[in-house]
């Protein structure tokens, strides 16, 4: 027997010209959680959605739970939670009625669903706030509420889309440990994320999506180590002098990406002694840097680097 | 909040539910649509408002019609004119499935209904089953303020009253269905709304409504005379005032069709991806 909760072999998915998903294959053993990395529109939402059922995928297999997502999907949903980008609740409803309605849905007795629904929201701090209709609570009470709907089933595996865009630092923060509490029991959770600290701190392992394909997969250290620790920013104060400084820091054995809207150089670094580097690279072809920043590394360094390593 | 998840013991695995029955599907997300309602008690009071304010605006403006030639004689315009106010508030109120379907669709709520194990055709019969209800409600409100206000009282009696209700009810029910069709194709509420206005508006003014069709200008009177509407209208007239009723049975049977046509079309389009 395979361990495997989710499964995916070559899934590709096409709107119109658009690849969404070009050949994707994931693993997911039980009870890990798979950080989805990647920018908007890398294909993060229609894989979660493939696995979820609620895409049919063009060609390609998908198993969840051990269920076919396209053959057996009345089994797949009943094994699975899912929160997606925007918080899915019904506005009008008290987070009580909300969570009963779920698991009504799901097969539960009125006595049990309103026992499971009182559990989830004690467990999810909205105990005080159960009575009032959703549409009065925070943007974090909505994303709690909205993540215990996708709990109501003890679903065996979990889909978090983007569960902390747009939230404060101490809701994320509070999600983080919801999750972490998840594993802890056992549970499987597919993650998508464009932050690398939020995969960084919850994935065992994490795939990074670029327009549709896969283009690195490892731990959070195996990721770090392919992308470097940092990466540099060079800002200068004519756009016409970009093109020279990018040759004198690619000269410098660098790879510099350039953004002419901001008049700014970003080449990925191994260490911060390379900033020397990059003062002398552009000393040398006489131009100075209005501004020099040293950043920490982000999912466009993850992209960069990537991109630059396919160049090498 | 750290401290309690702490604690709280491992999910215990001795319940699993694996999906509920079509019935019980139906039954709580009709529910759910009506206590969504009911829970915003202002959305009540505007649903019936309106159709309120177009009964005194009609009965006042247009009652001195009953004097002109042509009008049936011995009826008073209010009893003329409450049939086609209850099949006119039952259109509309079909239009609101539709847009509530959408709202459903854009706020995301869809997307977890379709993450679970039910039946979709379940989510629409909620959503028209609860229209139904609605709409009974804001009916009866509008009869008990045109008897007790506007002195409505037809020949047909209470039973005639009753029979003209049930039968606006089947006609906004079976329309209803043309709109979840719509809507879930269009998937767009503004859509929606301008798409519904489009068709209901000229058909109420185009038929039998308000005025007789024999006080109408001639190419108007075409029109009106091939207008379902008119048929409608004149079957819950014909139930309210005790007159010979032709139409009733026809507008019944063209109201299941045309629901069986859109469910059907609804269903279809509902089963798109999101």
């Amino acid at each position: 027997m395979t361990d495997l909760m989710i499964e995916a072999r070559d899934v590709t998915k096409a709107f119109g010209d658009v690849r969404a998903l070009d050949g994707v294959s994931i693993e997911v053993p039980r009870g890990t959680v798979l950080g989805l990395l990647g920018h908007n529109g890398a294909g993060k939402t229609t894989l979660v959605n493939v696995l979820t059922t609620l895409l049919p995928p063009d060609s390609g297999t998908a198993r969840v739970a051990g269920f076919d997502v396209v053959g057996q999907a009345h089994d797949v949903r009943s094994r699975i939670g899912l929160t997606g980008q925007f918080a899915a609740v019904d506005e009008q409803l008290s987070g009580t009625d909300n969570l009963v309605l779920i698991a009504r849905l799901l097969g539960a007795s009125p006595r049990e669903a309103r026992q499971r629904a009182g559990e989830l929201l004690e467990l999810f701090d909205l105990a005080d706030a159960a009575k009032r209709p959703s549409r009065t609570y925070s943007g974090g009470m909505r994303r709690r509420l909205d993540l215990a709907a996708g709990l109501v089933g003890r679903p065996d595996v979990i889909f978090l889309d983007e569960p902390t865009t747009g939230l404060d630092p101490s809701s994320r923060l509070s999600m983080w440990e919801i999750v972490e509490s998840l594993v802890s029991d056992g549970t499987t959770v597919l993650l998508t994320t464009q932050y690398l600290d939020e995969a960084d701190r919850l994935a065992d392992s994490i795939t990074v999506l670029s327009e549709g394909r896969v283009v690195a997969s490892g731990t959070s250290a195996e990721l770090k180590a392919q992308v470097g620790q940092r990466s540099v920013t060079v800002t200068l104060a004519a756009a016409a002098d970009l093109p020279k400084a990018q040759r004198s820091l690619e000269l410098a054995g660098l790879h510099p990406v350039l953004d002419a809207e901001r008049n700014t150089l970003t080449a990925p670094v191994t260490a911060s002694r390379e900033l020397a580097v990059v003062v002398r690279a552009l000393d040398e072809v006489g131009l100075e840097a209005s501004e020099l920043a040293l950043g920490e590394p982000t999912l466009d360094d993850v992209y960069l680097t990537l991109a630059a390593n396919k160049a090498a | 909040m750290t401290t309690t998840l702490a604690q709280t013991p491992a999910p215990t695995a001795t319940t699993t539910w694996r999906g509920s029955g079509f019935g019980t599907q139906v039954l709580v997300l009709t529910q759910r649509s009506l206590r969504a309602v009911v829970s915003d008690p202002r959305m009540v009071v505007f649903s019936v408002l309106q159709p309120l304010i177009m009964l005194t605006l009609f009965s006042q403006i247009f009652s001195s019609i009953a004097n002109t030639p042509g009008f049936p004689q011995g009826v008073a315009y209010i009893d003329f004119l409450m049939p086609a106010i209850l099949v006119n508030t039952a259109m509309q109120s079909a239009l609101q499935a539709g847009v509530g379907l959408v709202t459903d669709m854009k706020n995301g709520v869809l997307a977890r209904f379709r993450s679970l194990p039910i039946r979709l055709s379940s989510v629409l019969i909620a959503r028209s089953l609860s229209d139904l209800v609605r709409t009974a409600f804001q009916l009866l409100v509008m009869i008990t303020f045109a008897v007790l206000i506007f002195g409505f009282s037809p020949a047909g009696g209470f039973f005639g009253v009753v029979a003209a209700l049930a039968l606006a009810l089947v006609v906004g029910w079976g329309l209803g269905w043309v709109f979840l069709a719509i809507a879930a194709w269009l998937r767009n509420a503004e859509l929606m709304q301008t798409v519904g206005f489009l068709a209901i508006f000229p058909l109420m003014f185009a038929s039998s409504a308000y005025v007789p069709i024999t006080g109408l200008p001639g190419w108007l009177q075409a029109i009106a005379n091939v207008n379902p509407l008119t048929h409608a209208v004149d079957a819950a007239r014909g139930l309210a005032l005790a007159q010979p009723v032709t139409g009733a049975v026809a507008a019944i049977v063209t109201s299941l069709v045309i629901a069986a046509v859109g469910g059907a079309f609804a269903v279809k389009g509902f089963r798109k991806p999101l």
